[in-house]
């Protein structure tokens, strides 16, 4: 083969594969930063099965029933408070309004959000 | 014609390189194999993937004088273009079981068939022959082709579909296969590990497209690959 051009886009193509690698190398690095806080809420967000809009006073009275905030929702502007919640406690707050489990509009601009587990084995509550 | 009737002719055509030892199809369409009855919502790519071990290169290069209806695309030599109706593209793609990171991506410039030879598809062993319309289709084994998938870069619409393929593997794994991909993840870098657990949870929260493999019925099954994969931080 004598296309010169030719390879130099596939070496091309491997070098910004190879960048793109260091650059989640970074990322990487930086999980237990800021950087790091949208895996983190991803995270939390995988482990639930339906999630709710719930009120600021209904957010209240799950964590003073011991009810155990998600760090996450902590780490970012403005903060919300997510919590994991079983399905009959979740059943009398009556405030609750579900929402698609996704990074989407509904979740972003909630200030308080409850979870329902996929484990049940999952803690929600503070020991 | 169904993407599905084209997919098996161009494997078809490409039986002689399907019978070299190593050769695998690696693509997107692998769910769509799996799962005859998924044909209609499981077309995710218009091509078909092959991976060639790069000590086989001048063996498939070889076969490639039996392929008929496909030739080299002008501007992409790993590319084979149909030159009949029916048949899809055949992308040929370099696999280095020496590599396993994206880091180590290179490209083997052989003057026919120079290939891309991307790190993940290190990660990659021969798995079932599956046997298909008097064709024998080589696959990897499916927890590798998760693993591998999981660790595709996903900058693009592209990548966003490979997690939706995998999604696909998922609905179609055996318990045998989720606990071969824990095995895989467990040789994996913790980096490695971790852009796994974060695609996971990517897929976990997608919305299901058009035509292409539902991840709400893997919810549940994601949560409990994260805690596994987790475990051995």
């Amino acid at each position: 083969m004598s296309d010169a051009p030719l390879l130099d886009r596939m070496r091309k193509r491997a070098c910004i594969v190879r960048t793109r690698a260091a650059i989640r190398r970074w990322k990487y690095r930086q999980r237990d930063h800021a950087a790091g806080v949208w895996f983190r809420i991803r995270r939390v967000l995988a482990d639930a099965k339906e999630a709710y809009v719930i009120s600021i006073g209904d957010a209240k009275r799950l964590l003073t029933e011991g009810y155990k905030e998600e760090a996450c929702g902590a780490q970012v502007e403005p903060q919300k408070t997510i919590i994991f919640v079983d399905p009959m406690r979740l059943a009398h707050l009556q405030s609750r309004r579900r929402i698609p489990v996704r990074l989407g509009p509904d979740f972003l601009l909630a200030a308080a959000v409850a979870l329902v587990p996929f484990d049940s084995r999952r803690p929600s509550r503070l020991p | 014609m169904t993407f599905r009737e084209r997919l098996i002719g161009t494997l078809r055509q490409l039986q002689p390189v399907l019978e070299e030892p190593g050769v695998l199809v690696v693509g997107s369409e692998v769910p769509n194999l799996l799962q005859q009855d998924a044909a209609s919502t499981l077309v995710v790519s218009q091509d078909v993937g092959l991976a060639v071990p790069v000590d086989r290169v001048e063996a498939v290069k070889k076969r490639l004088g039996q392929v008929q209806g496909l030739i080299p695309s002008h501007e992409e030599p790993s590319v084979y273009v149909p030159t009949v109706p029916g048949l899809i593209e055949a992308n040929f793609l370099g696999l280095d079981p020496r590599i396993r990171d994206a880091s180590e991506t290179y490209v083997l410039e052989d003057p026919d068939l120079p290939l891309m030879v991307f790190g993940p598809l290190g990660l990659l062993r021969p798995g079932p022959v599956l046997e298909l319309e008097g064709l024998r289709v080589p696959l990897p084994r499916a927890g590798d082709l998760i693993a591998e998938k999981l660790l595709t870069d996903r900058t693009d619409e592209k990548g966003a579909r490979d997690l939706l393929v995998v999604a696909g593997m998922l609905i179609a794994a055996t318990p045998a296969d989720l606990d071969e991909l824990i095995h895989v993840a467990a040789g994996l870098s913790a980096e490695s590990r971790h852009a796994s657990c974060s695609a996971l949870t990517v897929l976990s929260l997608m919305e299901g497209r058009a035509g292409m493999p539902d991840p709400a019925p893997v919810r549940e099954m994601v949560t409990h690959l994260l805690s596994r994969m987790e475990a051995m931080q």
